[in-house]
């Protein structure tokens, strides 16, 4: 598909229907997923297309730097062009070559300084270190607003933290698959096809219990767990204060009714977890609510456990998962066979699939 | 806390005085700076606080006026940020970075703008110095924008260099493949030479903006000071605070209608009202008694706080106040920290009667003990408190105690006591009926596993004390000299239907003392 276009980036926005979204999250399944590759696609598309709003740039924790700080193997760098708007740390942009206008300064710190809002004067490179924890990712979207209304704001992830993608922090999400996940086409496939199970799990219904929880999520902002019991005349809530969720399985499986129909955890809902859930004979004929498919860290055995206790899965805020980018190459510089894998991703999904490989650099 | 000021931390908490400091919203760093400095104003410094006191008057009045200027100070005063690094990053001539110029930009920026608001600057009695001269250098092409980034305008060389790199940039979005490497290859050399030569902008920009120091960190500290009294003003309009009287030396302190705000609001969203004390203290000793519960701990936290903030540079919560300057004041309570501290209560006590003794021999303090020496035992406790009244009646220091003991008059000794219950109203409260105990009666403990270690009052009870309770009147009154103890307790364990030979009992003792 990119392969055979004249303007494959141009191709690129309208596969993920770019043009009109507000904001975007690329998630990796991997570490060197190839989400930097996407942005640099995404913002050459932008470019050639000629579009008139311009692109916001931020990251969840560091991107955009030359190499891996954890392997040392050479990363692409982020490659921006003049009018893009860039929220990164202080010392990240002091290693931007770009330059680099100040428009704002956000009052969030990181390790690597206060998050600095700057517009792009020139094209060049910039390293992305944006907030490190989800929620000031939606200060620095209102902060550049203030200055660009209309931008397309893209966050960028870090390592492989897909968790921290969601949260309706955006509009929609693209997937970046490579072969550090499975260098067997099929194997990578199906733990695509399986990561997008998670990530598209269906928002809970009716209405009623997804409102009474949103509720209880902001009356008891430190809670971890809420449950409600009952029917759809009358529920009754109850909900748990603890320090995390993996250890308490048996603390949150007391607190469980015959009557108890949803029980919703906030944070990651990892294997862990919800084996100590399992070993619980009152976990059963319920649903398990996250805020978003990406806190769900579990294996497919672990779904197949869940489903033979009749315990279903919602989430509170769907995601759009608009496109999977496949970057065949993985840092030990092994390959896998592009046209292979891509065959193998198509046939199992129903989202495009891209190659954004070396072969379409 | 400042020296002057003799309390420990878990009576300061009980005070309410922290959190008449974080009712005191300051928007600016420089704001917050000042007030978390905690600056006591004593006798030396009266005119010190007159200037503050009357700067926050005015201000008072544009607030309540909504004069536009206010609200435009607030909002430019929310836009400050800490200055002090890059500050001193200028002062030591150290290359800053295009972050720090940034900052300094937008302060300049603020500095302009509420040098401009004249009438509240000359109400706030605060003045910001002319730095134009300095926001000019950090704005080369006069486009008025606040962004900020190392300009081409400020040298030839790297406007040539910009041109030069601007040229290859567009090379580069054509080129692909390895004439796209070479191109970026190229452009990373002139990226080199760009960076060298805005560093040596940024050092000259450093050094000129340096001579702007003094105006800077004048400006700096104005908006602190602006900041600051508009909080105070602020504050003083929620919670309808007055204007102080400074009164001379040795002249009392009259507090008329003293509210303790802190408690009021607490009292407030339990459908309560807080009964305001009015009281003058004179230099020597006033006496406080009362019945228990009858708000003699409220009302020694309500003076002490109202005295306190005045020479804090607050507005006190009162109708009116005048008040001279002290220069010290001490507090000390029996009720706190005996426990957690694992000593002697009266040890500790004897401790800070010895240190207030020492200090009032120098300097003119108030110093307040709420029921000093409750565990000793009684007539020795008579004793002590009549002895530390004798002494400061005759002190030119301001002594307020609230006590249960009995203190005779002596020269230089005042008395007030809390009105307490009228003893007509408890004639008029029908008599005690014993009702039928009923399981549903009872107030069950929350700790189950303890239960039989506690005990339940029955609801009728306690709806019975919070009856007596309310009745319950707060005022201070002045007595003539009299000391007399609280009698209504006999009349209120009768209301509450203590038997009646324990009754004739109590009558008995009581009429033979």
């Amino acid at each position: 598909m990119m392969a055979s276009s004249t303007k494959p980036n141009i191709d690129l926005l309208q596969i993920a229907g770019l043009e009109d979204l507000q904001s975007l999250a690329i998630i990796g399944l991997s570490k060197n997923a190839g989400k930097t590759t996407c942005l640099n696609h995404i913002i050459a598309a932008w470019q050639e297309s000629e579009q008139k709003r311009p692109l916001a740039l931020t990251s969840i924790g560091r991107d955009g730097e030359s190499e891996d700080i954890l392997s040392g193997y050479e990363k692409p760098r982020i490659y921006v062009s003049a009018g893009t708007l860039i929220a990164s740390a202080e010392s990240a942009l002091q290693r931007s070559d770009t330059l680099l206008e100040i428009l704002d300064l956000s009052g969030i710190r990181t390790a690597f300084g206060e998050v600095v809002l700057c517009r792009a004067l020139s094209d060049g490179y910039v390293e992305l270190a944006g907030p490190s924890v989800a929620e000031e990712i939606s200060v620095i979207e209102n902060l550049i607003r203030l200055h660009e209304p209309e931008c397309l704001f893209i966050i960028d992830g870090a390592l492989s933290r897909k968790s921290q993608a969601g949260s309706g922090m955006s509009e929609a999400v693209i997937l970046c698959v490579s072969a550090e996940s499975s260098t067997d086409p099929a194997t990578l496939a199906e733990l695509t096809d399986f990561a997008l199970t998670l990530l598209q799990t269906k928002t809970l219904q009716p209405e009623q219990p997804a409102n009474s929880f949103m509720d209880l999520i902001s009356e008891h902002p430190e809670h971890r767990v809420f449950m409600l019991h009952g029917n759809d005349n009358s529920w009754r809530s109850s909900s748990l204060q603890t320090p995390s969720l993996v250890g308490h399985g048996k603390e949150i499986a007391e607190l469980l009714k015959p009557d108890t129909y949803f029980l919703f955890l906030k944070g990651a809902v990892t294997d862990q977890i919800v084996r100590e859930l399992l070993a619980e004979p009152m976990f059963t004929e319920l649903t398990l609510v996250v805020e978003d498919g990406t806190r769900f860290f579990l294996s497919p055995d672990c779904l197949f456990k869940l489903h033979d206790r009749k315990v279903d899965l919602a989430v509170l805020n769907p995601l759009d998962v608009r496109l999977v980018c496949l970057n065949p190459t993985c840092s030990n510089g092994i390959c896998l066979e592009p046209d292979e894998a891509l065959d193998q991703l198509r046939d199992r999904l129903t989202i495009p699939v891209v190659d954004l490989g070396p072969r379409n650099m | 806390m400042s020296p002057s000021i003799i309390i420990s931390p878990q009576l300061l908490e009980d005070l309410g005085l922290l959190k008449v400091m974080e009712a005191c919203h300051c928007r600016s760093p420089q704001g917050n700076k000042l007030k978390q400095s905690v600056q006591f104003f004593g006798n030396a410094d009266r005119q010190a606080l007159d200037e503050e006191l009357t700067g926050i008057q005015r201000l008072l009045c544009l607030l309540r006026m909504e004069h536009p200027e206010v609200s435009e100070a607030q909002t430019q005063l929310s836009r400050l940020r800490e200055l002090r690094g890059t500050l001193n990053r200028l002062d030591k001539a150290s290359l800053l970075n295009d972050t720090e110029f940034f900052e300094l930009k937008s302060a300049l920026r603020i500095f302009e703008r509420l040098g401009g608001l004249t009438n509240l600057l000359k109400a706030a009695g605060v003045e910001i110095a002319d730095t134009r001269g300095a926001a000019e250098l950090l704005d080369p092409a006069h486009t008025g924008s606040p962004a900020f980034h190392v300009y081409s305008q400020y040298s030839p060389k790297l406007e040539e260099i910009r041109e030069q790199k601007k040229t290859l940039e567009k090379a580069i979005r054509q080129a692909t493949g390895a004439q796209r490497k070479t191109l970026l290859t190229q452009r990373a050399l002139i990226t080199a030479q760009e960076s060298k030569e805005e560093d040596a902008v940024r050092r000259d920009l450093g050094e000129k903006l340096a001579k702007w120091l003094p105006q800077l960190q004048h400006n700096t500290n104005a908006c602190g000071i602006l900041d600051f009294r508009l909080a105070k003003a602020v504050l003083a309009d929620r919670w309808q605070g007055c204007l102080p009287t400074l009164a001379p030396c040795h002249e009392p302190a009259i507090l008329t209608n003293a509210v303790h705000p802190i408690i009021a609001d607490r009292l407030e969203k339990q459908d309560l009202s807080f009964t305001p004390i009015s009281i003058e203290l004179h230099e020597g000793a006033t006496v406080l008694s009362g019945a228990n519960m009858g708000g003699k701990s409220v009302a020694l936290k309500t003076v002490f706080l109202a005295l306190l903030m005045t020479q804090l540079g607050y507005f006190p919560i009162c109708e009116a106040l005048q008040t001279p300057l002290y220069n010290f004041f001490a507090f000390e309570s029996s009720y706190e920290g005996d426990l957690h501290r694992g000593l002697s209560s009266f040890g500790l006590e004897a401790v800070q009667i010895r240190n207030h003794y020492r200090k009032s021999q120098t300097s003119q303090g108030l110093i307040l003990m709420d029921e000093p020496c409750r565990g000793t035992n009684p007539s020795e406790a008579t004793a002590i408190v009549q002895a530390l009244c004798n002494t400061y009646g005759k002190s030119d220091s301001t002594f307020f105690i609230a006590t249960h003991y009995r203190v005779h008059p002596e020269p230089g000794i005042r008395f007030y006591q809390v009105r307490g219950i009228d003893p007509q109203a408890l004639e008029e409260l029908p008599a005690y009926l014993e009702a039928p105990r009923k399981a549903e009666d009872q107030i069950s403990s929350p700790l189950h596993g303890l239960s039989g270690l506690s005990f339940d009052y029955l609801h009728e009870d306690l709806t019975r004390v919070s009856r007596i309770q309310k009745m319950m009147d707060y005022c201070l009154e002045a007595l003539d000299g009299i000391h007399q103890t609280p009698s209504s307790a006999i009349k209120i364990a009768e209301l509450l239907g203590v038997d009646d030979a324990l009754l004739r009992e109590m009558k008995a003792a009581r009429q033979e003392e």
